[in-house]
């Protein structure tokens, strides 16, 4: 678990624009939270961690995928806060990676964690102590984050789409 | 049932609901630019035959880094071109491009009542003209340009009633800095703003995009203002819009695009802005701001000290600068330029100040009127049009430490650079502190001697 304790982690800290400058989707963990003052020690310290733990208002800002993609690159899949910005959050399902939304008042206990453990499936949270904390994904775009597939499913609806504008 | 402007755009573009208050929203319109559009494009070119649903709904405009500054930013720009190109897709490229969410308006890409999908959250900007203009990642716009819809759960709304007359020197990005403020940084989230009152309909189509470009700074999901005849003036005439009859019956159908009188919110919060002050941020949000006459706050968050150099009780105008620019999508358009123009006329700035024109369109216009000599004889630098110094992604970049005031959107940590410090204002606040070498206001500059002719 990598324990980031601030809020409002904005998309400049995660990635800053100056690696904007692909066309491709991957590649881009090398640059994970090189906009954050100690963010590489902090990755440094943690390494394999695949859960992030953080404070309010996570991946506000900007609408730059490559916040998503850098994290799911260095092998994150959940940022677990007590919010999420809105743009940062569709992007987050859209690349497997789970933002689980639980209250403010236990984020200082999972902080102290070294080991957390999420059953997505189930949507259940595990503390090291085994506490159990139950949340809640988005159950549409719960299928995208599990099986992936967020422009088949729209590609899936193009039809029932013009269709609709005809009758429009 | 009585229903909101929101509520109104919204039900026009449901094709269907789907699974946890979810809904599939058809976009009538999509912007793309050169940083977020190669992503989606190219999947859709590798896994779904290239096919888009309907080119003619989508404009490109190469922004961010144009022209390139080097071999990456140039592929991003030639894979726009390229595909726009392929697709016969309207493309703004060199010569005659801006910022989109500049650009767009401008060339009549924007209507009352239209949905809107661009990968940029400053999308919310062209929420002025009364349109559901949403800020989206590369997926969800590929997905909008392979499919013509996007899932998005349906936002709450919150109706901003603002009353009073700004005065003293107040502005639209003041108000907008006010009301971030007054919502705090995330306080708008799971929102769209609706705004209301006689403030609002006082503004002009460049202020409301200054006020709604700053939705997404308070978490909105988008900011919208009622059309109304500035709006129909606006566009009236304007490019890629109809003329004559087609027109006005388009203006028929946008009148009924107001909320009912008796359209109940999700939430409501109003406002008098009859005292409000030129507004300047102190900290690492925009919602951390304060009167430019003010000081930091006591009790203020210790991040955003450290990282600002600061201590709660420092007087803002106490607090000497490296830099100063005027642009970004926020405040770039003619008027903005005009608003700085005014207060630089006749004056000299103290520091490096980069003025930055929102589009090639509003660069020429600007020239048109002299104000680009009015800058250059105060020795700031007038560039071609471009996201330019605002996300320090190429020129105007920021050095560690270095303190700048600007009439952009965001005062992130590193934002304008790495270490780099920002101080948001309005285009006349930053042009005064320009002059100043510190923050500062028009109305402490000293009197201009007027030339006297021969």
């Amino acid at each position: 678990m990598l324990p980031v304790d601030r809020a409002n982690v904005d998309t400049d800290q995660i990635i800053p624009a100056h690696y904007l400058t692909g066309i491709e989707t991957t590649g881009l963990g090398k640059y994970l939270f090189t906009g954050m003052t100690g963010g590489a020690a902090l990755l440094e310290a943690h390494p394999g961690a695949a859960i992030i733990v953080s404070r309010e208002n996570f991946g506000c800002g900007s609408s730059r995928e490559h916040a998503a993609w850098s994290l799911a690159d260095r092998g994150f899949r959940a940022v677990v806060a007590p919010s999420f910005a809105r743009i940062f959050y569709e992007n987050a399902y859209n690349n497997g990676i789970a933002p689980v939304i639980v209250d403010a008042a236990r984020i200082d206990g999972l902080l102290q964690a070294k080991h957390l453990r999420i059953d997505l499936e189930k949507e259940v949270l595990f503390g090291e102590d085994g506490t159990e904390i139950h949340f809640t994904l988005d159950p549409l775009r719960k299928q995208f984050l599990l099986s992936g597939g967020y422009m088949a499913f729209l590609a899936s609806k193009t039809g029932a789409v013009r269709e609709w504008l005809r009758l429009a | 049932m009585s229903r909101s402007l929101f509520e109104k755009v919204w039900d026009a573009h449901i094709v269907e609901s789907l699974p946890g208050d979810n809904a599939l929203v058809f976009v009538d319109r999509v912007v793309a630019h050169e940083i977020t559009t190669p992503q989606g494009a190219l999947e859709i070119e590798r896994k779904y035959g290239d096919k888009l649903f309907d080119p003619a709904r989508i404009v490109a405009i190469n922004d961010h880094v144009s022209p390139a500054k080097d071999t990456e930013t140039a592929i991003q720009a030639k894979v726009l071109r390229d595909w726009a190109k392929r697709h016969g897709i309207v493309l703004y490229d060199i010569g005659k491009n801006g910022i989109c969410h500049v650009v767009a308006p401008e060339r009549g890409y924007v209507e009352p009542g239209m949905t809107l999908a661009c990968g940029d959250s400053h999308t919310c900007t062209l929420g002025a003209f009364g349109a559901f203009a949403l800020g989206v990642g590369s997926t969800t716009q590929g997905g909008a340009m392979l499919a013509g819809c996007l899932v998005l759960q349906r936002p709450k709304v919150m109706r901003i009633t603002i009353d009073g007359r700004l005065q003293g020197g107040a502005t639209a990005k003041d108000l907008a800095l006010h009301v971030i403020a007054t919502l705090g940084f995330k306080g708008g989230t799971g929102y769209v703003l609706e705004y209301a009152g006689s403030t609002i309909a006082a503004l002009s189509m460049d202020e409301r995009m200054t006020l709604c470009n700053m939705a997404i700074e308070a978490g909105a999901t988008t900011g919208m203002c009622p059309p109304d005849e500035t709006t129909f003036s606006y566009l009236r005439g304007r490019e890629n819009q109809p003329t004559g009859d087609a027109f006005e019956r388009n203006v028929e159908r946008w009148r009924t695009l107001v909320a009912d009188a008796d359209a109940t919110y999700d939430a409501e919060i109003a406002l008098n802005v009859d005292n409000l002050r030129p507004m300047v941020s102190w900290g690492t949000n925009p919602g951390e701001a304060v009167p430019v006459d003010g000081a930091v706050p006591a009790g203020a968050n210790d991040a955003s000290l450290r990282y600002m150099d600061l201590s709660p009780g420092t007087a803002l105008r106490s607090l000497a600068l490296d830099q100063a620019f005027i642009g970004s999508c926020t405040n770039s358009r003619l008027s903005d330029l005009r608003a700085a123009a005014d207060v630089l006329r006749g004056r000299t700035v103290s520091i490096p100040t980069i003025v930055t024109p929102g589009s090639q369109a509003v660069k020429r216009a600007a020239e048109r009127e002299g104000l680009h000599d009015v800058f250059q004889d105060a020795g700031a630098l007038w560039t071609h049009s471009s996201c330019g110094p605002c996300l320090g992604m190429s020129m105007g970049v920021l050095a560690p430490g270095a303190r700048c005031i600007s009439s952009s959107n965001r005062n992130f940590p590193g934002r304008m650079g790495t270490g780099g410090r920002v101080h948001l204002a309005s285009p006349a606040v930053v042009a005064a502190s320009a002059v100043l070498g510190r923050i500062g206001s028009p109305e402490e500059l000293a009197p201009v001697a007027e030339a006297v002719p021969a």
